[in-house]
């Protein structure tokens, strides 16, 4: 059983407001309850493996400038800065 | 016993690139957010692309420190949200699935204690804040991405510390070390952090970060030892937490509430592949890997009988040793070993300078041909240098000019002497009674003879005169 | 104008004269015109597609060098980038992002003088199987406008079923490309990962998502897979294609082939319609000389909840980065403390989106990671090495794309794991990295069913001819919007 005190504190973490939407706690808790069905595989002698590249085919080291007006492009910029909301 | 650990933080500044796009490395030119592109900017559908030198670059500073290199690399995302962190998440490197950050465990000797390393890693520097007012009064966070996505090598080390002074030894002995490699230059302003621990003992460990230089960090880590002493003095016991250090009123503050609740729920970077990196290669960076520090004054010490200290100064800077080394031969290394350790030291005492200076390899080694040829002092030299220093004029061009020969005939000395008999009867008396002071005599004619006078030749004469 | 054709036909034709690039462009917008209303597959159009079909006539009359394509009619998932347009990810955090630079896919394409129609309509921020999670209105499905088309890549898949252009190009992290595909009566393809580049594609689940066609024919799906395939500078993800042709030999058939009839997927929870039509599909393969096996991969009955579990937690790290400081919608930050501005900018999110990044936030964190993430990475690593070996046997491994026929809005959308089950035969090619492809196979009742076919690592060249020779089988009728 997962607690729902939990699901909330984590929606708290990843920046989601869940005042009007206590709806997704539950349905959020079915999905979790389906994952159970991984306890039931046997995964002991499984290891995490990955993409290999080798490092001759990596990116050269090259200053190579980008178009300066891209932050004229995004938003919030004013006078140089990014205006960003005051931290605690 | 007080124990202190670092994590420090090294720009690769000497790298063209950033980490993961083709930004510049060096941000420090640019005008706020002009150094940035979707990549280090994090907009959506752009990718991060590893750059190839920088994995060789830190995995030279990992062989520098002696530390253990693994076979395959990768990359790791630290998930949390900050407003210089554009992607909410910094890409990092961790070894949960065996070693794969590109240094393992490792050492540095600091003065005859064996600091360790525990492991070296590669990952991206985050943007810049400013604060707009007083930090309490802020209404606004000002963001600039211009260094986002620089390159950063952090090194950690185990609580191997005893004293602050220490961990200034180990800091300049670092920062000479990343220098003579080539890859960073911890002069540059903030391309050097340092966060530490402090524990004294009976104590917990107290983690202090935000600390924004060297030479702050020593101030922490004495505040910090101070304040957990008073309270150790007390019985109060000594809360295990984070603390950051407060520049403007020079203390540190607990951060307890930010820190402990942070879950970086960390997993594969997998927008980059594992990157192998085989035996081949890291034998080819170890081979041309700059000689350490430690190594060439070992090397000036037995092969050519340089003191110490003279080779340690030489081999811990890379300007001072690139001049020995086009400039030695077997019969004169000693000599401008030490032509460069009392006299261009002099002079050169600032990397600017070092930068301006005209004195070449050749210029050293013409001047001790000269000084052992008895054509000029060793005094004239000294002023030789630094007219070399500003005109990079040919070694024989300037001692012409300047009237720099030495003066080694017996009768001109002879009569220069004579004068000085005549000028200094006092002294000359003096001198009789007591032998020890003919040098007041000796340095009358050097100085009549601007330094050219042979010196020995002069005692000589002096003695004999004196004596006759 | 018949603009029931293929990239191919559509080709021969202007190259023949038989009609102007800007003819049929022209008849393609007054189709777009009278039927956006009801199916809704775009969320955007292009102003300018008239001018550039103008653009490649004048080209091809003074004889210049003309690009593969030859200004054929392609829409694009509006979870791609192309520079100076809206790419909204179906989703109102990203309403009004402009995107300032374009995707390697696009680029591709454009430099063959291909023509963007307009970005279709999609799952908000890909999560999701019917289109019904946009934040724009859902796309109906032109088979029956009560249906669902099938998701994520819904509008890309409604917009090639209803002639509003030639081709779509989607993305697939679970079957968003292949469901839609099978739901739809297209032709949908997931290359294996890496082949196609995905700079540009906006992320949802990094690790498995792949870009992949949707055309009206499997000739077409080569002739793109042609273009887009390959090495690309801007994503260290991509390998080498080898300059391989996808189309040629494209007809060689499967004579003598091996074919793995994926037990897990082809016994239980499928309707009875597909069922049937699995049966035949298996029927039509042997009739074309392979020879057909049961195959079991006994790790499939798990791979539903690791690939929600590994997709959700990418998902909560990719989608991080909407915050609203660097781009998105209008909400000054003066007055607003960090944490509190953003959570009100992410109540933009849609409410399937919402709750995959929650979940993303539970299953890797550190008291929860062993038991549901590291599990799930484990379920991938296991699942990789049994599809490995039965692909040592066989050449090709078959099941039917999606266990039930396109159903109506609103049926499946509130049990959340009947929704999440309908992926239950698609992921297991993502969580693989192996090439799989959505054959049109059946209609029944007016409703589309698709038959999947997956081959190893690399081989969509053989993929492609096995695909081929099933479509030769298959006697579809037209759409009937």
């Amino acid at each position: 059983m997962v607690d729902e005190e939990e699901i909330i504190k984590v929606a708290k973490l990843m920046k989601i407001d869940l005042e009007d939407h206590s709806e997704h706690v539950s349905r959020v808790k079915k999905m979790l309850e389906y994952f159970d069905i991984l306890d039931q595989i046997d995964l002991s002698s499984e290891e995490i493996t990955s993409q290999l590249k080798s490092l001759d085919e990596l990116r050269k080291d090259e200053f190579i400038p980008h178009d300066k007006r891209l932050i004229d492009s995004l938003k919030n910029f004013r006078e140089h800065y990014v205006r960003a909301p005051k931290m605690n | 016993m007080t124990k202190i650990g670092l994590e420090i933080h090294c720009q690769l500044t000497k790298l063209e690139s950033k980490l993961f796009c083709s930004c510049k490395a060096n941000y420090r030119e640019f005008k706020p957010n002009h150094n940035i592109c979707p990549v280090c900017m994090g907009l959506p559908g752009s990718l991060p692309r590893l750059n190839q030198k920088a994995v060789k670059s830190a995995t030279s500073i990992a062989m520098a420190l002696s530390c253990e290199t693994p076979e395959k690399i990768a990359f790791f995302r630290k998930n949390y949200f900050y407003p210089d962190l554009p992607k909410n998440f910094q890409i990092t490197q961790l070894n949960v699935y065996g070693d794969m950050s590109v240094g393992g465990e490792g050492y540095v000797r600091v003065e005859n204690k064996k600091i360790k390393i525990r492991r070296i890693q590669l990952e991206e520097d985050p943007g810049r804040i400013i604060y707009e007012g007083a930090s309490e009064r802020t209404k606004i966070t000002l963001v600039d991405y211009n260094r986002a996505g620089t390159p950063l090598v952090e090194i950690v080390t185990d609580p191997d510390f005893e004293s602050p002074r220490q961990v200034r030894v180990f800091l300049n002995i670092l920062s000479d070390l990343l220098e003579n490699l080539g890859v960073a230059e911890p002069g540059l302003e903030g391309a050097m952090r340092a966060d530490g621990n402090v524990s004294i003992e009976g104590g917990s460990k107290v983690e202090i970060k935000n600390i924004g230089s060297f030479h702050d960090l020593e101030k922490a880590l004495h505040f910090e030892i101070t304040r957990q002493q008073s309270l150790s003095e007390r019985d109060i016991e000594i809360a295990q937490e984070t603390r950051h250090w407060d520049d403007r009123r020079k203390i540190t503050i607990s951060s307890r509430s930010k820190e402990e609740d942070q879950d970086y729920r960390y997993f594969l970077e997998n927008d980059i592949p594992w990157v192998k990196i085989d035996q081949n290669t890291r034998d080819t960076l170890k081979e041309n890997m700059p000689e350490s520090i430690s190594s060439k004054k070992e090397r000036y010490v037995e092969k050519f009988d340089i003191a110490p200290q003279v080779a340690e100064i030489i081999a811990s800077d890379k300007y001072y040793s690139k001049l020995f080394e086009n400039a030695y031969s077997d019969q004169n290394a000693k000599d401008i070993a030490n032509l460069i350790t009392t006299d261009v030291i002099g002079f050169i005492d600032t990397k600017e300078k070092q930068q301006n200076s005209k004195i070449t390899s050749k210029h050293l080694s013409d001047l001790i041909d000269a000084i052992n040829s008895k054509i000029i002092t060793r005094n004239s030299a000294k002023i030789a240098l630094q007219e070399i220093m500003k005109s990079g004029k040919d070694t024989k061009d300037v001692l012409q000019e300047m009237d720099l020969g030495q003066v080694s005939d017996s009768s001109e000395i002879d009569a220069i002497i004579s004068q000085i008999f005549e000028d200094e009867k006092q002294a000359v008396i003096d001198a009789k009674k007591r032998p020890e002071t003919v040098n007041f005599l000796v340095g009358k004619v050097m100085q009549k003879t601007k330094g050219k006078a042979d010196p020995v030749k002069t005692l000589e004469l002096i003695k004999s005169k004196l004596n006759g | 104008m018949n603009l029931n054709t293929s990239i191919l036909k559509y080709i021969d034709d202007v190259k023949s004269g038989s009609f102007t690039v800007e003819e049929f462009i022209s008849a393609t917008l007054q189709r777009i015109k009278d039927i956006e209303e009801d199916v809704h597959a775009y969320l955007s159009l292009n102003d300018s597609t008239i001018n550039d079909a103008r653009l490649i006539d004048k080209k091809i009359a003074s004889g210049e060098k003309i690009g593969q394509c030859y200004g054929f009619p392609i829409s694009i998932k509006d979870n791609i980038c192309i520079s100076g347009t809206k790419t909204t990810c179906a989703s109102k955090i990203l309403e009004n992002f402009i995107a300032p630079y374009t995707s390697t896919v696009v680029n591709r394409l454009q430099n063959e003088d291909v023509i963007i129609t307009g970005k279709t309509n999609l799952d908000e921020f890909a999560m999701g199987l019917t289109t019904e999670f946009s934040a724009f209105g859902p796309t109906k499905n032109p088979w029956n406008l009560d249906y669902v088309p099938g998701g994520s890549s819904g509008g890309s898949a409604a917009s090639v079923a209803a002639n509003e252009c030639l081709a779509s190009l989607g993305s697939d992290t679970g079957g968003s490309v292949r469901n839609p595909a099978s739901f739809c009566s297209v032709v949908g393809l997931k290359p294996t990962y890496g082949l196609i580049s995905r700079y540009g594609l906006i992320s949802y689940a990094n690790s498995i998502e792949q870009i992949g066609p949707m055309t009206k024919t499997v000739k077409d799906s080569a002739f793109l897979l042609n273009i887009l395939a390959g090495q690309d500078n801007n994503d260290d993800t991509t390998i080498d294609s080898n300059n391989v042709n996808y189309l040629e030999n494209i007809e060689d058939g499967i004579e003598g082939k091996k074919i793995g009839i994926i037990k897990e997927m082809t016994t239980e929870g499928l309707s009875s319609e597909v069922s049937t039509a699995a049966k035949d599909a298996i029927g039509d393969f042997e009739s074309l000389g392979a020879s057909c096996e049961d195959v079991t991969l006994p790790t499939i009955p798990y791979t539903v909840a690791a690939y929600y579990t590994i997709t959700s937690t990418e998902a909560g790290s990719n989608l991080a980065r909407y915050d609203n400081i660097r781009y998105g919608y209008e909400l000054e930050s003066e007055g607003y403390e960090y944490n509190s501005y953003i959570s009100k900018s992410r109540t933009k999110f849609g409410p399937e989106v919402t709750r995959r990044i929650i979940l993303g936030g539970f299953v890797p964190s550190a008291g929860h990671a062993g038991k549901y993430f590291l599990k799930a990475l484990k379920v991938k690593s296991k699942l990789i090495s049994e599809i490995n070996n039965a692909f040592e046997k066989f050449d090709y491994l078959i099941a039917p794309t999606a266990p039930v026929q396109p159903f109506r809005f609103g049926e499946k959308i509130d049990d959340p794991v009947t929704l999440m089950l309908l992926d239950y035969n698609t992921v297991t090619a993502n969580l693989t990295g192996k090439p799989a492809i959505s054959v049109p196979y059946r209609v029944i009742n007016g409703l589309p069913i698709g038959m999947q076919i997956m081959a190893n690592s690399l081989e969509e060249k053989s993929l492609l001819r096995s695909a081929y020779a099933l479509e030769s089988k298959t006697n579809l009728p037209e759409v009937p919007l």
